[in-house]
């Protein structure tokens, strides 16, 4: 057993080490349970929120959004070719919710309650509304990566199922969001409708139908994503705690805005560090396109949050010798920094500088979503929150524990092993050791399963 | 610290209005659901249980607190209620203090101290309550906000919600609850004053519907205006709260906090929930028009590739 998994490259030292972190992390939320947020953070009824809405929330859910964006791109918007990035970014966003549903367990004080958000329907509340993004957009991720797993499981007849019945659930699905979220049964008819008459148009072969990844599932991945990552700044609206720099009238579409500019420089990450982990080369292609798009989406966001603090008079607030200064200023010169890079074809998206333009890019959404969250709070009763040692390591915990389960899942399952070749059918890399499963299933998926239909059929 | 506060809120009234119309253009006033209006709040109001907080008349005797302490249960003793206290903070609520009298003095007049009350304000329309994702924190239709602990998943929003920083958590328990003062409801129903006005010796507590203490504090502020400063703090701060206060003295210098807006604090997130399901809507139909045409394209790029070219049948993306 442990022979296989020192072949398999999974008995590493730095396996070893995140499991070390994993296992801490977890033994601080024992601890957490047994004696209450109060022991292990240093939360105050000043400062109710900390390090983990921060870190763990509205960055993770940030930084999931590579999901949606690549899903989006390549089965809607044309962007074929980018598959193969595609099922990494919906596995990454997966594992992000799925870890961000158990800090979210961690840092509610009631957790077992956490079910009545289905049944109690307070449609005014941002936080009904991230509640319920947050069970259905991961359901829809559940959705969009049962393939991978039909595939390595040898289950075309349930696969074939799945495509059927899938954009039944999603009309379903949207549907019931849109009552809750609006009391009003018109307007969850009128989507409904819209979404059906899409699907009736699919099948009745006036639009060409997906038969490997139904539409509506890619189109509800979308519409979950919108509204999870602008209603997590909706929260924000409310609370006075929050200073001038980073509390915005538009914090809602500055959040989406922000999450839309992290995907693509998420999914450069990602697949150069994992591809170096694995020792596989990387498609430096598809990440240059990628890298290419990166200017406009830095552009439109800085406008946007540029253009807020100048439309609030904000410009002397934002020159005052302050940490909350200081720290708005770490994320603008990210953010430039990085738009320079992106900007020269020769260094960013062509060049050296691509991975590091990427990584600026993460760094100062995570500035960003700490500074709402975390360092732009002030409270003048209550002295500043600091988060304590725990709370740290608690998240570390869980990002370790997502690093391990990111690593056994690209292994176990065909995440990686999808490749275009240039008459963009999907054929599973060879590579040379585990041959003859491979062949197996090459077999299989290109003679029983007619996964892709040509275009124009 | 004051001021920066200010100039937050200055900088956010100013402009929320403006920028969040360039997004939501027009659908605010579409809002679905709840149809109540601010005004249609306010008449419900009018008729609700309030409490009025005369500031001039309170001597700091402390038999409020007592009578809370009994009544919820809350466990401290006497002794610790008038002397375990910072006197000056205003914000000493805690999850066993649903609500704290404050001592101010001021330098060279000992005689001129004057007291100020901390408690939940039970607003018309409380920023907790628009918060709460499952409406555990509700307002009841006789006035008091109270909460409902079967739904509570602690998640914490009404406390960044909440302007008045009210609302209490049980930090160090393993089934912690939000706690803060219900405006003793159960003695409402039955058709009671609450435990602490009723214990109050000089009648500086009073209960009563919003309208009638409202015409109450008017008329004493008419009847003496240099007793009082000329505000009714609760009349309009937050939307309105069904706790009125007067007093002899500025209220930002009785520990209350000042420059609140006076519209209720649901207004900042209503637009972006207002606009829900036209974003869906839209995106909705957007998104199947994106991918229709693209595949239009698709196909045309295809066909002509076909038209110049019949042998080959490979097709690009």
């Amino acid at each position: 057993m442990i022979r296989a998994l020192v072949q398999r490259r999974l008995a590493t030292p730095g396996m070893a080490a995140l499991a070390v972190f994993a296992l801490v992390g977890l033994g601080l939320i024992a601890w957490r349970f047994a004696a209450g947020l109060g022991a292990v953070t240093n939360l105050s009824d000043g400062y109710p929120w900390g390090f983990w809405i921060g870190m763990d929330i509205l960055a993770g859910i940030a930084l999931a959004s590579g999901g949606f964006v690549m899903a989006g791109l390549v089965h809607l918007f044309g962007g074929h070719r980018f598959h193969p990035l595609a099922r990494p970014a919906i596995l990454t966003a997966l594992l992000g919710y799925l870890l961000f549903i158990l800090a979210l367990a961690v840092d509610l004080g009631r957790p077992w309650n956490i079910w009545q958000a289905l049944i109690h329907w307070n449609h005014v509340s941002p936080m009904f509304e991230v509640s319920w993004c947050v069970t259905f957009y991961t359901v829809v991720l559940m959705l969009e990566f049962a393939p991978t797993v039909f595939e390595r499981l040898r289950w075309p007849t349930i696969r074939r199922l799945w495509a059927e019945a899938t954009p039944f659930l999603i009309v379903a699905m949207l549907a019931l969001f849109t009552l809750a979220m609006t009391a009003s049964a018109l307007w969850a008819a009128g989507i409904a409708v819209v979404l059906l008459g899409w699907e009736a148009l699919m099948r009745s072969g006036v639009m060409r139908r997906d038969r490997q990844m139904p539409v509506l599932l890619i189109m509800a991945g979308i519409l979950f994503s919108t509204m999870h990552q602008s209603s997590l700044g909706t929260l924000f609206l409310i609370t006075d705690k929050l200073g001038p720099l980073f509390y915005s009238p538009i914090l809602p579409l500055l959040f989406f805005l922000s999450a839309l500019m992290v995907a693509p420089a998420m999914v450069i990450v990602e697949a150069t560090l994992s591809a170096r982990v694995r020792r596989q080369t990387v498609e430096r292609r598809l990440l240059t396109d990628l890298g290419r798009a990166m200017p406009y989406l830095i552009t439109v966001y800085l406008l946007a949050r540029i253009g807020d603090i100048l439309a609030r008079g904000l410009v002397l607030e934002a020159l005052q010798g302050t940490f909350v200064t200081a720290w708005w200023w770490l994320e603008t010169a990210l953010l430039l920094t990085a738009l320079a890079l992106f900007a020269t074809p020769e260094l960013g998206p062509r060049g050296r500088a691509l991975l590091p333009a990427s990584v600026a890019i993460v760094l100062a959404l995570v500035v960003n979503r700490t500074g709402v969250a975390i360092v732009g709070l002030d409270v003048p009763e209550y002295a500043r929150y600091v988060p304590a040692w725990p709370e740290v390591f608690i998240t570390v915990g869980i990002l370790c524990l997502g690093l391990i389960a990111f690593r056994l899942a690209v292994e176990f399952l065909p995440v990686y092993e999808l490749r275009h070749t240039a008459s963009n059918d999907v054929v599973p890399i060879t590579s040379p050791t585990h041959r003859g499963l491979r062949t197996a299933r090459t077999a299989e998926t290109s003679g029983s399963i007619p996964l892709e239909v040509p275009h124009g059929a | 610290m004051r001021g920066l506060s200010r100039r937050r809120f200055l900088a956010r009234g100013g402009s929320a209005a403006a920028g969040l119309a360039g997004i939501t253009a027009g659908t605010a006033a579409a809002s679905t659901g709840s149809a109540l209006t601010t005004s249609d709040l306010a008449t419900t109001a009018a008729e609700q249980r309030a409490m009025l907080f005369d500031s001039t008349l309170c001597v700091g005797c402390r038999s409020c607190e007592i009578a809370c302490n009994k009544k919820n249960d809350l466990g401290r003793t006497t002794d610790e209620i008038h002397e375990g206290r910072p006197a000056q903070d205003a914000r000493a609520l805690a999850p066993n203090v649903y609500t704290y009298v404050t001592l101010h003095q001021w330098e060279g007049a000992p005689s001129t101290a004057a007291f100020g009350k901390v408690q939940c304000m039970h607003c018309i329309e409380p920023a907790c309550v628009s918060s709460c994702p499952v409406s555990a924190l509700h307002k009841t239709v006789e006035g008091p906000v109270v909460w409902d602990g079967s739904r509570c998943l602690g998640c914490r929003y009404c406390m960044m919600a909440c302007p008045f920083v009210v609302p209490r958590f049980e930090w160090h328990s393993r089934n912690p609850r939000i706690r803060k003062c219900n405006m003793c409801a159960d003695l409402l129903a039955e058709g009671k004053p609450p435990a602490c006005v009723a214990a109050c010796p000089t009648h500086a507590l009073r209960a009563g519907t919003r309208a009638e203490l409202l015409d109450e504090a008017h008329r004493r502020i008419a009847d003496r205006p240099r007793r009082y400063v000329h505000q009714v703090y609760g009349e309009f701060e937050a939307g309105g709260t069904n706790f009125l206060h007067i007093a002899g003295q500025p209220f930002d210098e009785l520990g209350y906090r000042r420059n609140l807006p006076l519209r209720s604090y649901r207004a900042y997130t209503r637009p972006a929930m207002a606009a829900i399901p036209f974003v869906l809507g839209g995106l909705s139909l957007a998104l199947g028009a994106v991918r229709w045409v693209v595949d239009r394209e698709a196909n045309v790029t295809a066909a002509e590739k076909r038209d110049q070219d019949p042998a080959g049948q490979e097709e690009t993306p």
